[in-house]
């Protein structure tokens, strides 16, 4: 079986500190059509965590897919208590790291955004509790969900 | 990134929390992009003025920034809304809804935002000029000012686009630079395509384009020639399917006199060959469809005047087909002018509708169940299946005309 690295260093992109569970997708994401902010479900039928909740999670997700709509959906789901808890990406693109500026700056809510992971990384699995900190960009595997369950 | 005397007294906060916010976001942008200075802009247009994408949020951060004091620095428009300010009852929005459009409208305003309500400000009361700076988000706008006329401007997110009409900057990165407008990609169109090129193969060639190079610029050679909204249709697909954000056309847009201008001395990373096989393939998966539609949606981005006398000359004398709801997309000051000179009767006489300051992708459409929409819009066919939660067909402006009249795409 492989050996699960217990700590990662990514790049810091949004200061903030997470602890909690984790939503892993293999694909790009767009929150604008892809996330309801009324309820913090994925809402994209093509997209692999379709019907995930979000709200209070780690999202792991390569990069975004950007609309420039994207902060629009995603301040209405901090407002809504409906967002991410942190967003961690193999590459953050600005319309993601605006999102986690904006919601720090007119909503006073930090979101933790890491980046620089390698890409296909099996390192975190749905439901594995980890530790985010959005300035230094460590992040700590805490507890595996379920050993015996395929990512 | 270095700030200005000015720009950091804006930041301290001596021009008001509003100015301040604004030149914190813009600052960290600037920072986390490689920023290494601000640029005054000319002028903002913001995608954040509708409800669907601004939400109660947006209403919250706006009414917090009216209680402030806020004013745009320079001058700002205002993208579609998510209603017909005029007729929302036509189209079926619920009335609490269109009320959260028109407090929007209203604190907008009061922040001096100029109501456009349109996705193409650059045919109203925001003409960019070449090489000029902007904060613009929209981004069918963005590809627009950045290609054809040769201004310059990042595709800037909902909210910072705000701030950069309160701050009047934006950060120097990207395509604000000379080297960020540099192609990447070169697309050389075949002969069988370049002999045959026809008005329905821009949008393809855009969302072509887009997939291939998502935020890359790309270099296109072998159009023969293109019209003002032949443009505006291939950058607004590119910039849907892809995140193109400025395309060169050479011999037709001002940064592309030869490739190797539009390469600024670069060698092309990639070339790729598009052919007839190649559009063709691109409009079946746009929507390759045929027979019944109840929707005929035009007008993405918003129709021109020029569109419009195509629009009436087409359905003239003609009756839209009783299943099918043919909305043609635009601007109050286009819609001024098509009733000025009868489009629009001839358009409404027929039974199709204008859709003013909106469109599918922004207006609630969920009570109309449409189920197969045609368009000769590569945006509306990228986005009208999770917004409208239709089968898309795409389709010749002339086909979708005649669909609308028959009840269906024919090929």
């Amino acid at each position: 079986m492989r050996t699960v690295p217990q700590r990662l260093e990514g790049h810091g992109c949004a200061p903030g500190e997470f602890e909690g569970e984790v939503v892993v997708s293999r694909q790009p994401f767009g929150f604008w059509q892809g996330l309801d902010p009324q309820t913090g479900l994925v809402i994209d039928k093509r997209h692999d965590a379709c019907g995930q909740s979000l709200v209070g999670k780690a999202f792991v997700f390569p990069y975004g897919r950007g609309s420039t709509g994207t902060p629009g959906i995603f301040l209405e789901a901090v407002r809504n208590g409906c967002a991410p808890g942190a967003i961690i990406n193999v590459s953050s693109e600005p319309m993601i790291i605006m999102c986690a500026i904006l919601a720090e700056t007119f909503l006073q809510v930090r979101i933790p955004v890491v980046d620089g992971l390698p890409e296909g990384t099996p390192a975190f699995r749905t439901g594995d509790r980890i530790r985010v900190n959005g300035s230094t960009g460590v992040i700590e595997l805490l507890a595996r969900h379920d050993q015996g369950r395929s990512a | 990134m270095y700030l200005s005397d000015a720009e950091q007294r804006m930041l301290d906060g001596h021009e008001g929390v509003p100015r301040a916010q604004a030149m914190a976001v813009l600052a960290r942008l600037g920072d986390a992009c490689g920023a290494d200075r601000m640029v005054p802009i000319a002028s903002a247009h913001l995608v954040a003025s509708s409800y669907q994408i601004a939400g109660e949020a947006g209403i919250a951060i706006y009414e917090k920034l009216v209680a402030q004091g806020a004013k745009v620095a320079v001058r700002t428009t205002s993208d579609p809304g998510s209603i017909d300010f005029a007729r929302w009852q036509a189209f079926r929005t619920p009335p609490d809804y269109a009320a959260r459009q028109v407090v929007i409208s209203k604190l907008l305003d009061q922040m001096g935002v100029i109501p456009t309500w349109t996705c193409t400000p650059y045919t109203t009361f925001n003409v960019p000029r070449f090489g000029e700076h902007l904060g613009w988000s929209e981004s069918s706008a963005v590809v627009f000012a950045n290609s054809v006329v040769g201004a310059r401007t990042n595709r800037l997110a909902a909210y910072v686009d705000v701030c950069a009409a309160l701050a009047g900057r934006v950060p120097c990165f990207g395509l604000h630079t000379d080297a960020g407008r540099a192609g990447d990609v070169l697309f050389e169109l075949a002969p069988d395509l370049t002999s045959a090129f026809a008005d329905h193969y821009f949008p393809p060639l855009g969302y072509l384009v887009g997939q291939a190079v998502k935020d890359k610029v790309p270099v296109i050679t072998g159009v023969p020639g293109a019209t003002f909204d032949q443009l505006k249709a291939l950058g607004a697909a590119a910039a849907a399917s892809g995140s193109v954000a400025l395309y060169h056309l050479v011999g037709i847009t001002p940064e592309a006199p030869t490739v190797e201008a539009a390469f600024r001395g670069k060698s092309p990373r990639e070339r790729i060959r598009v052919g007839l096989a190649e559009i063709s393939a691109t409009m079946a998966q746009m929507g390759g469809g045929d027979g019944p539609v109840d929707a005929v949606g035009i007008g993405c981005p918003h129709a021109s005047i020029d569109q419009m006398r195509r629009y009436a000359a087409a359905l003239q004398g003609k009756r839209v087909h009783s299943n099918v709801q043919l909305w043609v997309c635009t601007n109050t000051t286009v819609e001024q002018m098509a009733r000025t000179m009868g489009y629009a009767q001839t358009i409404e006489q027929a039974g199709g509708k204008l859709m003013v300051g909106t469109c599918h992708n922004d207006c609630p459409l969920a009570a109309w169940r449409f189920r197969r929409l045609a368009t000769d819009s590569g945006k509306f066919a990228y986005y009208t299946p999770t917004t409208v939660g239709t089968e898309c067909l795409y389709a010749s402006t002339d086909a979708c005309l005649a669909a609308a009249v028959t009840g269906k795409v024919e090929r």
